[in-house]
């Protein structure tokens, strides 16, 4: 099940490929990840999670139209896979499901617990 | 207005560089959106800061540099490749095998020169590493002295024996320091006794050093009742068994006798500088009081120096003014100038400047001349090969028009050559390397007394070498074939059109440029060896064919010696001497209308000069009745008087000694170690018997090995517990004769292969030549020429080639290679016209032999069966 597993960066730029939705591409996503969560990431580093989710089927990419600012070049356009969605949907879900099991009692703040 | 206007245009832009790297390392599917996006961020913030944008771009072009995104060679992929990979080389191998020999010829003479070259790479990369096996080789330093002694600056390696300690003591930078006392002494194991060199050395020897411990540990000196020996001693006294605590008796030059247990075994590995045999403590040397007490006028062999890491010698080297002082003042007749630190990792490559050195390695100008002469060879076997293959694409012209007409580009043509061609420079430099490892590196190493193994050359350092080396004679002898060829219009090829081949002026040029290199290398080796054969049978200055020397301890043995072989009849004449020459020439100088004169001064006995054979130029040797012969007469050589400039010398007289001296007689000079010196001033004067260390004598004709062996069995009879040491006073220059005879057999391998080189190029050319000319030469034939004409015919072009390059060539060589003799030699042979006419007879009987072989060819080949071809 490798394949399918989804790194903590790989589901950063998976979910952000998702909010930008239909105007995902690399800096565009680099940008909204540096907003929302604060990291500034290299754009390279963008591009091989990007590659690498491509390759795994949780993306597909087409070219956009040609801009000015990028010298006339096009953008790759990334969206999100059938098999995308499920693997977030899952990892949300699988998320949620661990969180609602932790006790009450471990999420209260508790300096007498801490002094144990 | 216009300026300003580029310069904005051209700040708004990103790096030109960076993006054209970007576009030439990028896959081309992903080009678009990488380079889109590095743009987009350029742009971006280069409204805020344009600096950093270009920074960034940079950054960006770099981080994008990944495996992922880099175009790689199959993503061009084609299986058409593959298959004309495959085509070039079965044509290639097809073409090779058609001319065979041709093929043979240029991968042997390649080989020849890529084996010599290999070979002259390890040499030389084993003198530039000695020393470097130590651990701390860039610590270490070596105190040498600069002494102005005779009017010029000599470097010694000799240095203060107090300087060491003190430097220790005062100077924070230094860690430890080891002074090396050398000396020698009779070593006695149960009945083996030899004489061996002796170090006595600093307890931290063995960590300063890194020689390798074989027994023992790096401790053993720190016990002064311990000696340590290296390997071949150790397995001399006590064979396979284990010397570790086992029983040594050392006999020292004073006489006093000690006893030592053997502390540790040490390896002197081959690349070693030094190479100590018998080590001792310092504290041992303190106690067996050589000297009462040591000051500052006492000096030391060596004094090393390791520093603290992240120090630098030029630290220490500012503190050195109060020792000048110090050992100036305390000793006048030794003046130093200043002190040197030379670093261990250079210590054999400066050995031949300092005198009394102790690490030893080869002259920088024999490297170099080796070097010089390697490239010369190699780019001898280039030329070679590229002129033989430029012949040999003649008969593929047709193969090259096809190629093209059917689609091939040039770049494919000049592809197609290369691959063949480093196929062929792969082949030979296997061969080569074989050549190199199995028979020029041993015969280095027979023919000089040091052995190079390729295990102390570093593995990486090796295989760069042979890639470059693969990549240079690749390129050299492969690029211009293959742009020529590659060059021509297939209409042309295919009509028959293209005239090509021995016309060629390139060709021309190529060929006598190999004539050249040839004869620059024949000449100056045939020089050098004109040379060194006429060292070999110099006169020394004296006869000593039917001389011998034996050292004895004191005067006591002296005596006995004496008086047990002097009536042996086969002995002519002998006499005692404190000095001996050739053996020990002591070095002093003295003051004569207060100028300072150095020479070269022996004690001898009577009757010492004329049993050493020294030829009186005027006055008299010295003789027992007279009195004064003995306190106050001096014998002096003829470049003494030179130097004194005295026009009567038998009047003049000079203080020496604080007893005025007498000129009583000249001798003519004569050279006393080797021709590697030039002739010094000489001066002998009487010692007393009580001083005598050796006893020479010359025997009568033809009685030099009995005399020898009862010579040997006498002193079993005087001194069993001392070795037999005499020798033969032709011993004295056996170092310099055998060094002089490898230079004559290493010279000799050079040249031939010189001339092997240029006669394989001149063969292959011919031969295919003559397969071109085939047919002119047979109607020819059918016309009544007979095999002169055609000889004659063959050979014009090759003779005005030969000529040219030998008048380019010769003078070449010959003042390359006088100017290495001049530096060597100090008096050598005057040039003369042998070696040049030896060189040009040599090449031209070559080049008609070549030439005539291939002439069997014609003369057998009727001209019916050339002629009926078509």
């Amino acid at each position: 099940m490798k394949g399918d597993y989804l790194g903590e960066l790989e589901e950063l730029i998976l979910l952000t490929v998702g909010i930008l939705h239909p105007k995902a591409y690399g800096v565009g996503i680099m940008d909204e990840i540096e907003k929302q969560a604060g990291r500034s990431l290299n754009i390279s580093a963008v591009h091989s999670v990007l590659t690498r989710l491509e390759e795994k089927g949780h993306l597909k990419s087409k070219m956009g139209d040609p801009t000015e600012e990028r010298g006339g070049r096009r953008k790759r356009i990334f969206l999100l896979t059938a098999a995308g969605k499920r693997t977030l949907e899952e990892a949300n879900e699988l998320r949620n499901q661990l969180y609602s099991q932790i006790p009450k009692v471990a999420l209260q703040f508790n300096p007498l617990a801490v002094g144990c | 207005m216009r300026a300003i206007n580029n310069n904005q245009q051209s700040t708004t832009h990103p790096p030109k560089w960076a993006d054209r790297f970007l576009q030439w390392y990028c896959r081309p599917d992903l080009l678009e959106e990488i380079q889109g996006d590095a743009h987009e961020l350029f742009y971006r913030t280069a409204k805020a800061n344009q600096k950093k944008a270009k920074l960034h771009f940079v950054w960006n072009v770099f981080r994008f540099f990944r495996l992922k995104n880099i175009r790689r060679p199959h993503s061009t992929y084609s299986p058409q490749y593959t298959i004309m990979f495959k085509s070039y080389l079965l044509t290639g191998m097809r073409s090779a095998l058609r001319h065979r020999t041709t093929a043979i010829i240029n991968i042997l003479g390649l080989s020849l020169g890529v084996g010599v070259t290999i070979a002259v790479f390890i040499f030389a990369e084993y003198f530039w590493n000695l020393n470097l096996f130590h651990i701390n080789h860039d610590r270490i330093y070596q105190v040498i002295s600069h002494v102005k002694g005779s009017g010029e600056l000599q470097k010694w390696g000799d240095s203060p024996f107090l300087l060491g300690p003190a430097l220790k003591a005062d100077h924070p930078a230094v860690e430890t320091m080891v002074r090396v006392e050398m000396s020698e002494g009779a070593v006695r194991h149960n009945e083996i006794v030899l004489n061996e060199s002796i170090w006595f050395v600093d307890a931290e020897f063995l960590n300063m050093f890194s020689f390798p411990i074989l027994k023992g540990n790096t401790e053993a000196l720190k016990t002064k009742e311990n000696i340590v020996l290296t390997k071949p001693i150790a397995e001399k006294y006590f064979g396979t068994s284990d010397p570790l605590g086992q029983a040594l008796s050392v006999k020292f030059d004073n006489g006093t006798k000690q006893e030592f247990v053997v502390g540790g075994v040490i390896d002197v590995t081959d690349n070693s500088g030094m190479y100590p045999s018998v080590l001792l403590s310092m504290e041992k040397f303190e106690d067996l009081k050589f000297n009462d007490s040591y000051n500052w006028t006492d000096l030391t062999d060596a004094t090393f120096l390791l520093l603290k890491p992240g120090h630098s010698s030029t630290e220490v080297a500012q503190t050195m003014e109060k020792y000048i002082t110090l050992q100036n003042a305390s000793s006048p007749e030794w003046l130093i100038e200043g002190f040197e630190f030379i670093a261990l990792t250079t210590l054999s490559q400066h050995s031949n400047e300092i005198v009394s050195a102790i690490a030893f390695g080869a002259h920088p100008s024999a490297i170099l001349s080796l070097l010089i002469i390697a490239i010369l060879l190699l780019l001898l076997a280039c030329f070679n090969y590229m002129n033989v293959s430029v012949a040999t694409v003649a008969t593929r012209l047709k193969e090259i028009g096809i190629r093209k007409v059917v689609g091939g580009n040039r770049k494919e043509i000049i592809q197609q050559f290369l691959t063949e061609n480093f196929l062929m420079c792969i082949f030979s430099l296997v061969v080569g390397g074989l050549l190199a490892y199995l028979l020029f590196l041993p015969g280095f190493n027979s023919l000089y007394p040091f052995t190079i193994s390729l295990a102390t050359i570093s593995k990486s350092k090796l295989v760069t070498f042979l890639i470059g080396l693969l990549v240079f004679i690749g390129l050299i002898s492969g690029a211009y074939p293959a742009l020529y060829v590659s060059s021509f219009m297939p209409i042309r090829i295919l009509r028959g059109r293209e005239k090509f081949g021995q016309r060629g002026l390139f060709s021309r040029v190529l060929l006598t440029l190999q004539f050249v290199i040839a004869f620059m290398t024949i000449v100056a080796s045939f020089v050098f060896i004109d040379n060194s054969l006429y060292l070999k049978n110099k006169d020394w200055g004296y006869d000593h064919q039917r001389n011998m020397v034996v050292p004895v301890a004191n005067k006591e043995q002296f005596l006995k010696l004496r008086d047990k072989i002097i009536h042996k009849k086969e002995i002519e004449q002998l006499a005692g001497s404190v000095s001996h020459v050739g053996v020990q020439n002591p070095r002093i100088s003295f003051d004569y209308h207060e100028q300072r004169f150095p020479t070269v001064a022996y004690k001898v006995g009577f009757e010492y000069l004329e049993t050493m054979n020294f030829r009186l130029k005027e006055g008299r040797f010295f003789i027992k009745e007279i009195q004064s012969d003995l306190s106050e007469s001096v014998i002096v050589s003829e470049s003494f008087v030179e130097k004194m400039n005295w026009k009567e010398p038998l009047k003049e007289s000079f203080e020496y000694d604080r007893v005025k001296r007498y000129v009583i007689g000249v001798v003519y000079d004569f050279h006393y170690n080797g021709f590697y010196n030039p002739v010094s001033p000489v001066m002998f004067t009487i010692a007393n018997e009580d001083d005598f260390r050796f006893l020479a004598l010359r025997t009568t004709q033809g009685n030099v090995e009995n005399t020898e062996a009862y010579l040997k069995q006498s002193w079993k009879e005087i001194a069993p517990d001392d070795p037999y040491e005499g020798f033969l006073q032709d011993a004295v220059f056996e170092d310099f004769h055998r060094d002089n005879n490898a230079n004559i057999t290493l010279l000799s391998f050079i040249s031939s292969s010189a001339i092997i080189l240029a006669c394989l190029g001149l063969f292959g050319l011919v031969s295919f030549n003559i397969t071109r000319r085939l047919k002119e030469f047979s109607v020819r034939k059918v016309f009544g020429a007979n095999l002169l004409h055609i000889f004659r015919l063959m050979n014009r072009d090759y003779i005005w080639i030969v000529l040219i390059a030998f008048f380019i060539g010769a003078p070449s060589g010959f003042y390359l290679i006088n100017y290495l003799i001049q530096h060597i030699y100090p008096d050598p042979q005057a040039a003369r016209p042998q070696p040049f006419l030896i060189a040009i007879g040599l090449m031209i009987i070559t080049v008609a032999i070549t030439v005539g072989s291939q002439l069997r060819r014609v003369a057998k080949e009727s001209p019916s069966v050339t002629l009926k071809i078509e």
